[in-house]
This record gives C-alpha cells, structure tokens and sequence, in this order.
C-alpha cells in the first residue's frame, strides 16, 4: 500500500488554512476573494487514485466551509470538480495522447492552461450558482464568476510556479 | 451476489460522489436548527482561534495606522480642551460665546535634548504646514516649549527644560500668578517665581497656564506644588512645583497657533518703552 505523499498532505492543510484566514478577507474591487485551495486539484497526480481524490475533494470543500461559515456551497463545488477530474483531464490533454503523471510532468503549456480554464470556471460557476441559487441573479453569478475566476488563475498560476517541480 | 459486488466497485466513484454530494447538500440547505447549531458551535470554535491570531497579526501592522487616527481624532478634541478649562474658572463663560483665538497643529517629536542648560526639541512640522516662531507647543498632559526656528519641514522648539524660558503660570484656586522656570536639576522640577506672598495658596495647588501670555491659552494644566516658603522680608513666595508629564519623555505635541498674535504685538509696540 502506498503511503500518502508529503507535498499533497502538507498543501492540503496549507491550502484550508491560507484560504480561511487570508484569501477568504481580500475582497479586492470590492468584494472578490481568490480561492487559492483550488491548487490541491494540480498537486493531486494525476495517476492517484480517483476514490480517494473525491473523498479528499469533499473534505476540503468542507473544511473550508466548516472554518468560514459558509453554507455547503465550496463542498459541492470542490467535490464535483473532484469527481469530474478524469473528464476535465481527459478533454484538456487529449485521448489519444497517454494522460501525463502529474501536472508538472507535462510539457505542453497549452493543454495545462486549458486544464486550468476548465477547472476554475466550472468550479467557480457552480460555486456562485450556490451561492445565489436564483435565476434571477444570472448576471451577479455569470460577473462573479468571471471576476473571480480571473484573480483565481493568476494566483494559481503564481502559486504553481512556487512549486517543487518534480516529475 | 457477486455481481451487484462487482457493479458496486465499478461504480464506486459514482455512487461515493452521489453520497456525498447528498451529505453535502443536506448540510447545506436542511440542517436540523439543533444539528446547526452544534456544528456551527465547533466551526466558530476553531475559525474564532484561527481569526484571533490572524488579527492579532494584522493588528500589529495596523498600529501606525491607528496611531494616526488617534492623533488626528486628538487633534480636533484638544481644541475643544483648551476652551472647556476655562469654564470651571469662571462658570459665567458657558453662559456668552467667546472667541477663541488658537488653532492645534499636531506633530512629531524627531529629537529631544534634556540633559543641558539649555534644550531644544525638534518637530517634523514647519513653515509649510502654517508653523511660524513664538508659537507656543503643548503635549496631552503639560507645555513642551515655544518655537524657536522654522525651516519648510521642521522646526526647532525651546524646550520648558531651558533656563531662560518662563512661563505665566497661576494656580486654580487663586488668581495669584508667577513665573515658571525650570530648576536644572532634573527634568519634572520647577520653581514658580514672583508670586506675592499675601496669596492664598498652598502645597498641593494645581499650576495652570495663566492666559497672559500670546503664546498658551488660559488654564493648561501644568503640574502642581511640591515645597511652600516665605521669603523673610521679600514679599515673595519661594515655590517649587513638579510637572505632571516628563519633558524627557514626549512623542507626539501640539503647536498652538494664535491667530491673533500679529494683532498682540503690533499693540505691544505702541506702548512707551
């Protein structure tokens, strides 16, 4: 059996913690908190077990709620985008090509970056269509989403490049 | 048997998924007032440790912040002081409007000497900011001295520590008024001169600022009387007094500005030298 590997057990903790006390508090123009936690879905390989991602996906999401309040709206999403994961990796690295280890391990910047869309804005989206739970509030989700999504992917992405960069 | 086993495993992903997300869910919108309660109890728990180091971290950066704040809010308040010490003096001012001729300036103290005959303070307020000579400069509890020197940034003060400054002073009790000058001893002893000896005060008086002078309103109070003797055949009160704030030890003052000071000396002039 294989033993958990330190870098995902160590994010993971880092990640609930950065997210509750400092992302969470932004409020940049306004009101838009980044949500940084959703690195866990890159340091999580690839070729890891998928059962145990889910589980780990709702846990995060819940920690997350559990530590702000929230209603359940970050357990849902995380765990959707969770169980989603082979899918999103499926449709951004391409079938025919053999899916790569890890994120880091691949070499085309392209397909990673269409990893990342898919990963922050179907999270996002669904996180606000939570939150709001209203047709009414399309515009307010759709902005948000968008808003939201685009400091997401810069602090990931600054986020990632901070990574140990091992295959 | 092994059949619905096997489906089970194959589509565990799935069926762990659904579960959860209904655990989920049901936290999310149908959590029982009891259930909520209690789990919102453990959550507060924990996010209220986590939130007390998180601000006890940015408080710590915010205290410049607030410090300014403060500073500015002492700033509006002192003005309002310096017009309420008047009143228990003479109770009739609440009754008539009175003009009331000084504006506060708050500043930072950059250096201050105390250990010579004669000390200077520096503050980081000058010409600029409305700072001229001969204004006089106050701290939160007592007087800090009168403005020497103004550059465009900064300006120089004559400390109360300094030999020959002396300030109007009197003692709420009696319209009495003396002199203030510094002992050169240590820094928080005074002597009060030139107060006449049929006045009726004793050890213990509260020293005010007595007004008669352009540079402090009336009734900033000063510190208060430590030793009391007659003078055999003067006339005069030998008085020593200790301050209520040690000049040694100031950060923040105030400059008072005496709009009407032109108007003062101009007057001062026309009488016979």
């Amino acid at each position: 059996m294989k033993t958990i590997s330190l870098v995902p057990a160590l994010s993971f903790i880092l990640l609930v913690l950065a997210q509750v006390m400092v992302f969470n508090h932004l409020h940049i123009l306004g009101g838009i908190n980044p949500m940084l936690y959703l690195l866990f879905f890159f340091v999580y390989r690839f070729e890891s077990n998928q059962t145990v991602l889910i589980v780990l996906a709702f846990l995060l999401g819940f920690s997350i709620d559990f530590l702000s309040q929230s209603g359940g709206a970050h357990a849902i999403a995380t765990l959707t985008i969770g169980f989603l994961r082979p899918l999103i990796i499926r449709y951004a690295f391409g079938v025919t090509m053999e899916t790569p280890q890890s994120y880091f391990s691949d070499t085309r910047t392209l397909n990673k970056l269409i990893y990342l869309l898919l990963l922050v804005l179907l999270h996002h989206g669904l996180y606000f269509t939570l939150v709001y739970f209203s047709w009414e509030a399309h515009f307010l989700i759709s902005k948000n989403t968008l808003l939201t999504s685009i400091f997401s992917l810069i602090l990931i992405g600054i986020t990632l490049s901070f990574y140990p960069n091992k295959k | 048997m092994q059949r619905i086993l096997n489906a089970l495993l194959q589509f565990r992903n799935p069926i762990l998924y659904f579960f959860l997300l209904g655990l989920a869910i049901s936290f999310a919108y149908n959590r029982s007032p009891f259930h909520e309660y209690n789990i919102e109890k453990y959550g507060f728990f924990f996010s209220s440790k986590l939130y007390a180091v998180r601000d006890g971290i940015s408080q710590y950066f915010k205290l410049r912040q607030v410090n300014q704040q403060l500073l500015e809010e002492n700033e509006r308040l002192k003005v309002d002081e310096l017009i309420s010490s008047e009143i228990p003096l003479y109770p009739d001012a609440l009754k008539k409007p009175k003009r009331f001729p000084f504006t506060v300036k708050k500043a930072h103290v950059l250096k201050n000497s105390f250990q010579n005959q004669r000390n200077y303070l520096t503050i980081d307020i000058g010409s600029i900011d409305g700072v001229e000579p001969e204004m006089g400069v106050i701290s939160n509890s007592g007087i800090v001295g009168v403005v020497h020197s103004v550059t465009d940034h900064y300006a120089n003060v004559i400390s109360i520590l300094h030999q020959d400054l002396k300030i109007n002073v009197r003692v709420t009790k009696s319209p009495a008024f003396g002199s203030l000058v510094w002992s050169r001893k240590k820094p928080q002893e005074f002597r009060v001169e030139d107060v006449v000896s049929n006045a009726n005060i004793k050890i213990g008086d509260t020293l005010i600022t007595g007004g008669m002078s352009s540079y402090f309103p009336l009734g900033i109070p000063v510190g208060k009387i430590t030793k009391l003797d007659k003078i055999e055949g003067g006339g005069y009160y030998s008085i020593n007094a200790e301050l209520f704030d040690d000049p040694s030890q100031i950060y923040y003052v105030y400059v008072l500005e005496n709009i009407d000071f032109q108007e003062l000396q101009s007057l001062q002039k026309k009488l016979p030298q």
